[in-house]
């Protein structure tokens, strides 16, 4: 699985969005979320499941001026 | 038009007559709006309004163009207006000092052929999608946090911000990594581009798309707010 457009080392068999998120440890909340281009929402996070073939991008939500 | 000789190739002589009947409204004049101020200004659009109800602080000198030793404690609009003058004074600068909210944003930016939205915060870029729908005109967006920017285009019906900050309020990430100096510079100058090329009716705009950019870890990202609607409305 690349996530960011790095291979995730620790991918496994049945890993959730919300796993990856939880693994990283990202240090603000407010993320933005895309899995093989497709936006998803923050409530599917927990059920939607990243095959080993996925591309995952997590961003960080901005909106600073 | 020798100051803009420069423009040549990359914009036509018309094409920069065009421009300087063009009016930009800029909504925020901080880390993006100073930086973009000076672009619009040089790049030759005709009218700016700029609206901004701070005044200039210590800590926005690690940052924001119009802060310098010598315009701490100045209104923002007064120094966008100074530096405006002394870069190209065949632009008309109108400083607005207010904050702009849900009941002035129609008022404010009547008359504005794009909007940049280089605010700070979910609200107000809120407001400002909702405002420049109303009105019918483009809005040039970008946002930055620590390494990270972001720039996208939004016409009215895009809802390109609503889908974006869906399910969020408040801050960004950028309460929490700061700001730098070279990330407003850098989104400010994709902003510019992006309102040149709407104004000119360039192709390649970023419209209904944001632009995301990592400068720590050169990641580029591209996000399809539009395909996402798509999605949403097949379910």
């Amino acid at each position: 699985m690349q996530l960011n457009d790095r291979p995730y080392l620790h991918w496994r068999q049945g890993m959730s969005i919300q796993d990856v998120i939880d693994e990283r440890n990202f240090i603000y909340p407010k993320l933005v979320v895309k899995l093989n281009g497709k936006l998803i929402r923050k409530e599917d996070y927990a059920a939607t499941l990243v095959a080993e073939e996925d591309d995952l991008k997590i961003h960080h939500l901005l909106a600073g001026g | 038009m020798e100051r803009y000789a420069r423009n040549a190739s990359c914009i036509a002589e018309k094409e920069t007559e065009y421009l300087h009947s063009r009016h930009v409204a800029i909504v925020g004049l901080g880390g993006l709006g100073g930086y973009a101020a000076e672009l619009l200004a040089r790049v030759g659009v005709g009218r700016i309004t700029g609206i901004d109800d701070d005044r200039v602080e210590v800590t926005n000198l690690n940052r924001q163009l119009l802060a310098n030793e010598a315009t701490l404690g100045m209104l923002k609009v007064m120094a966008a207006e100074q530096r405006i003058m002394a870069v190209n004074p065949d632009v008309v600068f109108r400083p607005l000092n207010v904050r702009l909210d849900a009941e002035n944003a129609e008022e404010l930016l009547a008359g504005s052929d794009l909007v940049l939205d280089c605010s700070d915060g979910i609200p107000t870029r809120l407001v400002l999608e909702a405002a420049t729908e109303r009105l019918g005109i483009p809005l040039v967006h970008g946002a930055i946090a620590g390494w990270y920017g972001q720039v996208g285009v939004c016409f009215p019906g895009d809802k390109l911000l609503s889908k974006y900050y869906a399910g969020f309020d408040g801050a960004g990430a950028e309460a929490a990594f700061g700001n730098p100096s070279f990330t407003p510079a850098a989104v400010a100058a994709l902003q510019t581009a992006e309102a040149v090329k709407v104004l000119l009716q360039r192709e390649g705009i970023l419209r209904g798309r944001l632009l995301y950019l990592d400068l720590l870890q050169h990641q580029y990202d591209v996000l399809d707010m539009g395909e996402n609607q798509a999605r949403e409305e097949k379910s």
